[in-house]
């Protein structure tokens, strides 16, 4: 098979496993600070509509390709959308923790959805049709994604190793011993969330023109889920985890498409491997929160108190009986 | 002139108030864990507050610190009023603490640990420091030699990047008093530092903590259980019981009074 062949064929696996990798840096972002959000899907499907909308009713038609400058504009558009939307849903949500945060966002995605759903400018049910390619291929987004993808890791490994990403990982460890030292976890547990909402709409908006249509399917609970997976069985200790499951979870459903067609197999087998994807992707969350250590604020809290209870008490006995000696 | 002669010894003998707690109560539910307490902290002091087990003396240094706010009460430090500040205002104001039951970040290296806390001395931003201008690297190349500083002072240079869960619990004590210097702060809130040490660490930590008030200008609260070192080491000591303030005064005084003695020992 040629270079020109192999591009033809899997161009649009290969972008979308680095949309994929986008997709789980932007759940891996507000995890650095400790916070499990699921609103990702929310913020994609909004950028997607502002992309799709915008396009399809807003630009001009051009002859030929979409302008590449009105993509640019729409990513632009679609980020501004996002955080704002993120501040004013981060301010109150973020006060919650764990598994209250999760639920609040999921909550978010579902109004978001909803909203798509009944609303005449996203198009109801039908979604938005027939959304202008600015490329003559699928592959040839990946003049957008490669160098997206580019920056957002060399903003995330620098992030990483200097004072701000120290800070969120402090506050992931334990908020309130962040807070005695000086910092306002608030302010940091935002810009995390922020950012990560930042990243997911502007992956929506090259998402609709890539998939050509847009509807109420994109930001859905089950995405949540993919995305959360992409972090969880990659990793969540650096940003190579999220960008590595994302890739790999993407291509997987591929992959098992391909030994579903193995000759030989047995039906039942062979059925769970095409439509079983997010039955494997819940099993992979539920083995990744076994075997890999926990890092929760909430596990972490829970131990410490029972072990500075059982030390206090050691103390006291040892003290009781130096005192009658 | 004469003033100014006035004031320097008494700033010399640690007359200046830093710290005034007035009247500070706090009740959780049904229980008074707190209970209007008030005591003045003297610049330079090393003022010392004991009680048994469950007398509100953690529950006191929530308070100072903004973790929990009081039900009733004030708090003044340098003549401001504090009470109900958030934790990080009141520690960019020079209020520093060490936790009893150890709230180092575990994951983190001995010397992040210690770096994190810099950060009310921090100019550079997230934008600076992803465009890696000179100025953030300049900044970051400081932080880490002042976190290597203050290790040293309390010997854990060499440890420096090790994974602080790793340490051992005397290690973890010390790497927490790094950590609350690395604040900068004016007043030191010292919960238990010896707590888990055997009789040679604890002379040393003595030490230590006396070095650490002169070279840093530092003044400090204690808690602590045990009284030989408490009594060596401080120069007002505070006794608290079930809450209460039941005796304030210099060491040798507080031993004698009735009261603190029925506390720890029971009435005959």
């Amino acid at each position: 098979m040629t270079m020109t062949a192999f591009l033809e064929t899997y161009g649009f696996l290969i972008v979308s496993m680095l949309l994929g990798a986008l997709l789980g840096l932007s759940v891996y972002l507000p995890l650095m600070a400790g916070q499990l959000s699921l609103a990702s899907p929310g913020f994609y499907a909004l950028g997607g509509y502002i992309a799709a909308i915008l396009s399809t009713q807003v630009f001009p038609v051009t002859e030929g390709s979409f302008p590449l400058l009105e993509l640019l504009l729409e990513m632009l558009l679609a980020a501004i959308a996002a955080a704002v939307l993120a501040i004013a849903l981060g301010i109150p949500v973020l006060r919650l923790r764990g598994i209250y945060l999760a639920i609040a966002t999921i909550a978010f995605v579902e109004i978001l959805r909803v909203l798509a759903l009944n609303l005449e400018i996203t198009g109801g049910a039908v979604g938005i049709f027939g959304i202008p390619q600015p490329f003559q291929s699928q592959i040839g987004y990946l003049w957008i994604v490669v160098p997206l993808l580019g920056l957002s890791m060399v903003f995330l490994y620098r992030l990483e190793s200097m004072h701000v990403g120290r800070v969120l990982r402090a506050i992931r460890e334990d908020e309130l011993a962040a807070d005695t030292m000086g910092i306002n976890p608030t302010h940091y547990k935002l810009l995390s969330f922020v950012l990560g909402a930042v990243l997911a709409g502007v992956v929506g908006a090259i998402s609709a023109h890539f998939l050509n249509t847009w509807n109420a399917r994109q930001g859905t609970f089950d995405a949540s889920i993919v995305y959360l997976a992409f972090v969880l069985s990659g990793g969540s200790r650096t940003f190579v985890g999220p960008v590595v499951g994302g890739i790999v979870l993407t291509a997987l459903p591929e992959i098992l498409r391909g030994m579903a067609g193995i000759s030989g197999l047995p039906i039942w087998l062979a059925q769970f491997l095409q439509d079983g994807r997010l039955i494997i992707f819940g099993l992979l969350i539920v083995m990744s929160t076994v075997f890999l250590p926990p890092r929760g604020n909430y596990t972490r809290t829970v131990t410490t108190m029972a072990m500075a209870k059982a030390a206090a008490r050691q103390r006291e006995t040892r003290e009781t009986r130096e005192g009658s000696d | 002139m004469a003033t100014g002669i006035i004031e320097a010894r008494m700033e010399q003998h640690g007359q200046f108030p830093l710290l005034e707690v007035q009247q500070v109560t706090r009740r959780f539910s049904g229980l008074v864990a707190v209970n209007q307490v008030s005591f003045t902290v003297a610049q330079g002091d090393i003022f010392g507050l004991i009680g048994p087990n469950g007398a509100g003396k953690t529950t006191l240094f929530n308070v100072i610190t903004g973790l929990i706010p009081p039900s009733s009460g004030q708090l003044i430090y340098q003549n401001q009023r504090i009470t109900k500040l958030q934790p990080h205002r009141i520690a960019a104001k020079g209020i520093a603490r060490t936790f009893q039951n150890l709230r180092l970040f575990g994951n983190l290296s001995v010397l992040e640990n210690v770096a994190i806390a810099r950060h009310t001395h921090r100019r550079s931003g997230l934008v600076q420091e992803i465009l890696r201008t000179p100025r953030a690297i300049a900044e970051e190349r400081q932080t880490h030699l002042k976190a290597l500083e203050l290790l040293a002072w309390v010997g854990l240079a060499e440890k420096a990047e090790q994974t602080a869960r790793n340490l051992s619990y005397g290690d973890q004590r010390r790497l927490e008093i790094a950590r609350a210097l690395a604040v900068e702060p004016r007043l030191l809130l010292l919960d238990e530092p010896a707590a888990g040490m055997n009789p040679n660490e604890k002379a040393a930590l003595s030490q230590l903590i006396r070095q650490l008030r002169d070279a840093f200008n530092l003044t400090i609260v204690l808690i602590e259980h045990h009284v030989p070192l408490v009594m060596g080491l401080c120069n007002q000591i505070a006794v608290l019981d079930f809450g209460q303030l039941i005796a304030i005064g210099q060491p040798e005084v507080v031993r004698q009074d009735p009261a603190v003695i029925a506390a720890y020992l029971g009435k005959e």
